[in-house]
């Protein structure tokens, strides 16, 4: 994994990428208003939640329905830390990752041996029993009442320099340093010589077998990677005020791997669009519904109607999603 | 002792619908090469139509026929709407790895998942509602004292015998179980012979959608009736095919009634919250020791 | 009669077949030879209907087949036993040998029933296995139940992708005779393709020479058996 760091040029164009992305983000944020803002904020956390199903499912080829599991690992690290040890959230955001990283090849492990459809089962298990493990250790992670948590106030020096944000606004800076450092591992990891490795286990399996490739090896480092993602986004989806079981639903792998699919499961670039699909859609679904009279019923499952039609529709017409022909670039 | 009948028999039950479930699952995936995570929501969406007949004054078993032919009719469709075409597409840049067209029919089912599930929100409310059992479901009276086995439970195991004993039937002595089989095992070999693989397959779905139906209709008057109840069964019945092998009828059946045990024992003797621990811990012990499955063959599909 | 003209199919940027134009005479052998990936096995899945070609046609008794689909071209009288002694492990002898008529069960049940015990006499080997699972037969049974499987779906005209591949010389010699005895006395064409060129030649009525997806030679057997130099040149012997 070395290779990623020698390679100016591969480094270059990552942070190329990163500081039009901080930009982009500030420019559009700042002419957002509150509401919209905490919203950006959660298409910052998601998009590194979805770059972890495209590291996996996109580059490597296996298939996940549990990275809520890992995002919750995550959640509850941090949340630990910081209720039981006052730890600042700069701190126990990053040292959480650890704990999904652990949770990860412990997963991966298991996961070398599995491929396809048994590894998107036993994952969606792994799933829906992580989440009971709360109310088991009631003591420790205090069941489904969980644990309060959240982004807290700037620091003075913040202040000071850019006056006073908004609870929202903060929300958004504090998510932007992290989803700005996990693009730039993403696109420094998908231009690599590993990233290359990945797509080619993924693409001839017997063949990289041939050709040395260590196949389980590989897998697990993987799976490792990516749940490093899910666990930093998990970390940072607590933080908006509360790490509980109802916080980190089976719901939430299926929408993580929604939006890689939307986007295009190949590309950062899709994962992000797919993010913003996926979280801005149940908004501009009600402006469109606004105009007609619909009870509660049909608005409230509207959105989840529309997004699983749009995966159907994706799967089926161009599943190389709306990036489609973006990832070409990569190669 | 008590316990431990109470234990036997309420797993016997449920194993008996889990066995159902999953031999739902290894239908669709031996006959189409997809482990469908739609099912139970398919069924689902049938049990509330018959939910819907029988509360509109039709009688229970109306709603039961109805509700089978409905899963049946819901499966076919599924694949010719949405499988049939993905399997079809040329094989572009992106289904040319294996890996990658073995996840997108995945993708697609949970999409489906999704689709059902919404659409029985908005016709049917999100609310629960029950759903009527054709038996009683208090305990038979033996000598004056309550057994934890009722007329339900038996209504239960024997129906679904019953369609254990006729699907096998079928796929082992009829022509079309036989064409059904060989497009499993091999696809191109089927086609020539002669053998419509398109129809099969569709066939498949049809047939896995009337039996989780029916594995509905049984586990609905034990639980509740909402667009999510069914979500916990499908999981279950994976691990239960998983457990059986994937790849073998037979082993779904033996993994259903062996995961149905466990569950309830597990809830008797410790706690219902473990539940879902100690089947992730049945799985991930099958997976390990022996990753086709207690039935699974050695040779063709990897794990 | 088969006519192929200007037949064109690729993998991706491999051209496996390049524009090959061929007949396969009514009630005639004709063998198709030509070195290790030359494109034969290409040039009978294309027949059948498994791989689309991308320019061409295939007319088969003045019908273009191109664009059917695999069940139907053996509906209309072509069956292929592609290479490797294609039948289905997990299933019995008899299963693998019904399998092929099921197509016809409809129409005429007896005569599904007719064509298995024509196998049996074709092949008794099989009749004494007949309940045993294909998986357990050895190469040369498996070839002839993969042929059986064939022949009972009542072709006029039947493709053969190596069928001495893997096999002992004295099996090869039985499993062509029979083919040839077949072709001699029902009239049934036949499509042969071997690596094995001196054996296939000594068959056929007609033979054509393949080498990098295109025909390099189009001659009767006899002839073409005789020329070393071409045999010198694509087939290294
Ligand atoms: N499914 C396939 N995908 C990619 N290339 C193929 C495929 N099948 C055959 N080829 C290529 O087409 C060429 C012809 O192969 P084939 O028809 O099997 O030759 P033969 O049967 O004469 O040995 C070879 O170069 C082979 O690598
Ligand atoms: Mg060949």
């Amino acid at each position: 994994m070395s290779s990623t760091a020698k390679n100016p040029s591969i480094i270059r164009r990552s942070l190329r990428r990163t500081i039009f992305f901080i930009i982009a983000i500030l420019a559009i944020g700042s002419t957002f208003e509150p509401y919209n803002q905490a919203q950006l904020a959660v298409v910052l956390i998601y998009f590194i939640g979805v770059l972890s199903v495209t590291i996996l499912t996109g580059i490597s080829g296996q298939i996940s329905l549990g990275q809520g599991a890992l995002m919750a690992v995550g959640g509850y690290s941090t949340a630990l830390l910081m209720t039981n040890y006052s730890v600042s959230l700069w701190i126990a955001v990053p040292a959480s990752i650890v704990g999904a990283g652990i949770a990860g090849a412990l997963l991966g492990i298991a996961a070398a041996r599995l491929s396809g459809p048994y590894l998107a089962g036993t994952t969606l298990v792994i799933a829906l029993a992580i989440p009971t493990i709360a109310n088991r250790f009631m003591s420790v992670f205090k069941g489904d009442e969980g644990l309060p948590v959240d982004v807290g106030y700037p620091p003075s020096w913040f202040t000071n320099l850019f006056g006073e944000p908004s609870y929202e606004e903060w929300q958004l800076y504090v998510a932007l340093p992290f989803a700005a450092i996990a693009l730039f591992f993403a696109s420094n990891l998908l231009l690599s010589r590993t990233g290359r490795m990945w797509k080619s286990i993924r693409d001839h399996e017997t063949a990289a077998a041939l050709a040395g490739v260590n196949y389980s090896r590989q897998k697990i480092y993987v799976f490792i990677i990516a749940s490093i993602f899910a666990g930093l986004a998990g970390a940072l989806y607590g933080l908006r005020g509360l790490v509980g079981p109802s916080v980190y639903p089976v719901a939430l792998s299926l929408t993580l791997l929604t939006a890689a699919v939307l986007g295009g499961i190949r590309s950062i670039f899709g994962a992000f669009i797919g993010t913003v699909i996926v979280v801005f859609l149940p908004d501009w679904i009600d402006l469109v519904l606004d105009n007609f009279e619909l009870s509660e019923q049909v608005s409230n499952f509207m959105p989840a109607l529309i997004s699983s039609l749009l995966l159907i529709l994706t799967v089926v017409i161009n599943p190389a999603g709306v990036a489609g022909g973006h990832h070409h670039k990569h190669k | 002792m008590d316990t431990f009948l109470a234990a036997l028999f309420s797993g016997t039950s449920r194993g008996a619908i889990y066995a159902l479930v999953a031999l739902g699952l290894v239908i669709v995936w031996r006959g189409a090469g997809v482990v469908n995570f739609a099912q139970m929501g398919q069924a689902m969406f049938s049990t509330y139509i018959a939910s819907t007949l029988i509360q509109n004054g039709n009688s229970y078993w109306v709603g039961f026929f109805v509700a089978l032919f409905a899963g049946a009719a819901l499966g076919a469709f599924l694949d010719i709407l949405v499988m049939r075409p993905l399997s079809n597409k040329k094989k572009t840049e992106l289904l040319s790895s294996e890996s990658m067209r073995a996840a997108i029919p995945v993708i697609a089912s949970l999409g489906i998942l999704g689709v059902l599930q919404a659409l029985a929100g908005i016709i049917w409310a999100a609310e629960e509602r029950g759903f009527p059992a054709p038996a009683a479901q208090e305990g038979f009276t033996v000598a004056g004292s309550v057994m934890p086995f009722t007329s339900f439970d038996v209504f239960v195991i024997s129906i679904v015998l019953i369609t254990l004993t006729m699907t096998t039937i079928f796929f082992k002595k009829t022509g079309v179980g036989l064409a059904m089989r060989a497009t499993a095992l091999n696809q191109e070999v089927a086609r020539l012979s002669g053998i419509r693989t398109n129809f099969t397959r569709t066939l498949s779905w049809a047939i896995s959608g009337a039996a989780s139906s029916l594995a509905g209709l049984l586990i609905t008057p034990t639980s509740n009736l909402s667009p999510n109840t069914l979500d916990l069964v499908l999981i279950i019945g994976f691990t239960a095919a998983v457990v059986g092998g994937l790849d073998s009828p037979a082993g779904a059946v033996l993994g259903g009634f062996i995961v149905g045990l466990v569950i309830s024992f597990v809830t008797f003797y410790l706690s219902p919250e473990d539940v879902f621990i100690s089947i992730l811990a049945v799985l991930l012990i099958v997976l390990i020791v022996k990753p086709r499955g207690i039935l699974g063959g050695k040779d063709s599909r990897r794990v | 009669m088969l006519k192929i003209e200007n037949l064109t199919t690729s993998f991706g940027s491999v051209i496996a077949l390049d524009g090959v134009s061929m007949v396969a005479q009514e009630s005639k052998i004709t063998t198709v030879i030509g070195a290790n990936g030359a494109g034969k096995s290409t040039l009978l899945r294309t027949i059948s209907g498994l791989e689309s070609p991308a320019s061409g046609s295939i007319t088969w008794e003045g019908q273009s087949i191109i664009d059917r689909k695999p069940e139907d071209i053996v509906r209309a009288g072509i069956a292929h036993v592609p290479e490797g002694h294609a039948v289905i492990s997990e299933l019995s002898v008899e299963e693998n040998i019904n399998m092929g008529s099921l197509f016809r069960r409809r129409i005429n049940k007896s005569d599904v029933a007719a064509s298995l015990d024509e196998m049996y006499q074709l092949f008794p080997r099989l009749q004494e296995r007949r309940k045993q699972l294909a998986g357990t037969l050895s190469g040369g049974e498996r070839q002839m139940l993969a042929i059986s499987r064939a022949l009972v779906s009542r072709p006029k005209l039947l493709l053969l992708d190596e069928p001495s591949l893997g096999l002992a010389p004295l099996v090869v010699e039985q499993i062509i005779d029979c083919v040839n005895t077949l072709c001699r006395s029902t009239g049934l064409t036949v499509l042969l393709v071997e690596q094995n060129a001196n054996t296939a030649l000594g068959v056929a009525d007609h033979g054509i020479l393949l080498a990098l997806g295109k025909v390099v030679a189009d001659r009767p057997a006899a002839e073409l058996k005789a020329d070393s130099t071409l045999r010198a040149a694509y087939l290294g012997y």
